[in-house]
């Protein structure tokens, strides 16, 4: 087996337990999407262009809401606008070797690309980081695409007392405790996670979670800054 | 334009990473990216359930994130944490049916 064969498959593997976690929130989105009055053709063209699913659900709830075609894309892009902190953060861990990839590797920048080549792929040794995000990428897009489709055909056959919603914060959960390593990180974790239960419900647009991400972040640097200038950290 | 300006947030970075030097300021805040992101994910969906665009507490989904939190740490181990989380989740519910 190839080195690229090895790490897209290392990727497609390490990235595996949270297609649990997405094969609920698919069905949904296809659901919606079907609600809205789309067929098949658009919502697996949706999913392959925006390919963010937490903003094709806010655009596709906003649309069966009759909002405006302004504020639907407005809302997704807000709700995306955390891609932009993710890209900045992932690049210096690409981009190097990313080589003739490099143009097209922002799209398959996802939550959960991002978190398992963060969390996982970088510190291997037997991986070409760039193929093993690109393979986590692909097996998650392949699921994305079933799950949607199967949720525009079946609409809402599983019942909500399941609540398999749930499982989509259980698995962002799983993946946040590796990267609490050290104290400050726990700081920024509870700081991040007090904005986000003040400011989601409080502030329009869904735009409380990208607020309090920042907010986390400012803490984080802050507290590492005060450690510079004094004690070591750890 | 949903899909041209997510590519633009997505790619924009990693174009440009090499030839514009990343200042110290942002590098600091950049390393807390993963815990922040992660932890604001998280947070909303344990301890809120949205009905008509309102949200309402949900002790149950909160009590089950904490269990999942404490496996998580311990274990590392993401198909525990599921099992974890929905076990207590799914107890939760039918202890609340019981009583009420």
């Amino acid at each position: 087996m190839s080195r690229t064969t090895h790490s897209m498959r290392a990727g497609a593997k390490d990235v595996s337990p949270i297609i649990l976690g997405i094969i609920p929130f698919g069905l949904v989105t296809g659901a919606a999407v079907a609600s809205a009055g789309f067929g098949l053709a658009e919502a697996a063209g949706m999913s392959l262009l925006v390919n963010a699913g937490a903003s094709q659900l806010a655009a596709t709830s906003l649309f069966i809401e009759g909002a405006s075609l302004f504020v639907v894309i407005g809302t997704a892009l807000i709700v995306n606008a955390r891609m932009f902190i993710y890209a900045t953060s992932i690049a210096p861990v690409i981009s190097p070797t990313a080589g003739k990839l490099r143009p097209v590797l922002g799209h398959p920048l996802l939550d959960q690309t991002y978190a398992v080549t963060m969390t996982y792929g970088r510190h291997r040794d037997d991986v070409d980081v760039v193929w093993y995000f690109v393979g986590s990428w692909l097996c998650l897009a392949s699921v994305w695409q079933v799950t949607n489709i199967v949720g525009v055909l079946a609409g809402s056959f599983i019942p909500a007392e399941w609540a398999l919603d749930f499982t989509v914060p259980l698995v962002f959960l799983a993946m946040l405790a590796p990267t609490l390593k050290h104290r400050i990180d726990g700081e920024t974790a509870v700081a991040t996670a007090v904005a986000a239960a003040v400011l989601v419900p409080l502030l329009p647009l869904q735009t409380g979670l990208p607020a309090a991400i920042i907010i986390g972040m400012v803490w984080g640097a802050a507290r590492d800054r005060a450690n510079a200038s004094g004690q070591v950290r750890e | 334009m949903l899909a041209a300006g997510t590519l633009l947030f997505r790619s924009i970075p990693i174009w440009l990473h090499g030839s514009v030097k990343t200042p110290a300021w942002l590098e600091r805040l950049l390393r807390h990216v993963p815990a922040a992101a992660l932890t604001a994910l998280v947070v909303p969906g344990s301890l809120y359930t949205k009905a008509n665009g309102a949200y309402q507490l949900a002790p149950t989904r909160t009590v089950a994130a904490l269990a999942a939190l404490l496996i998580a740490l311990r274990t590392k181990n993401m198909i525990a944490t599921l099992i974890a989380g929905m076990a207590v989740l799914w107890a939760g519910q039918a202890l609340v049916a019981l009583v009420s």
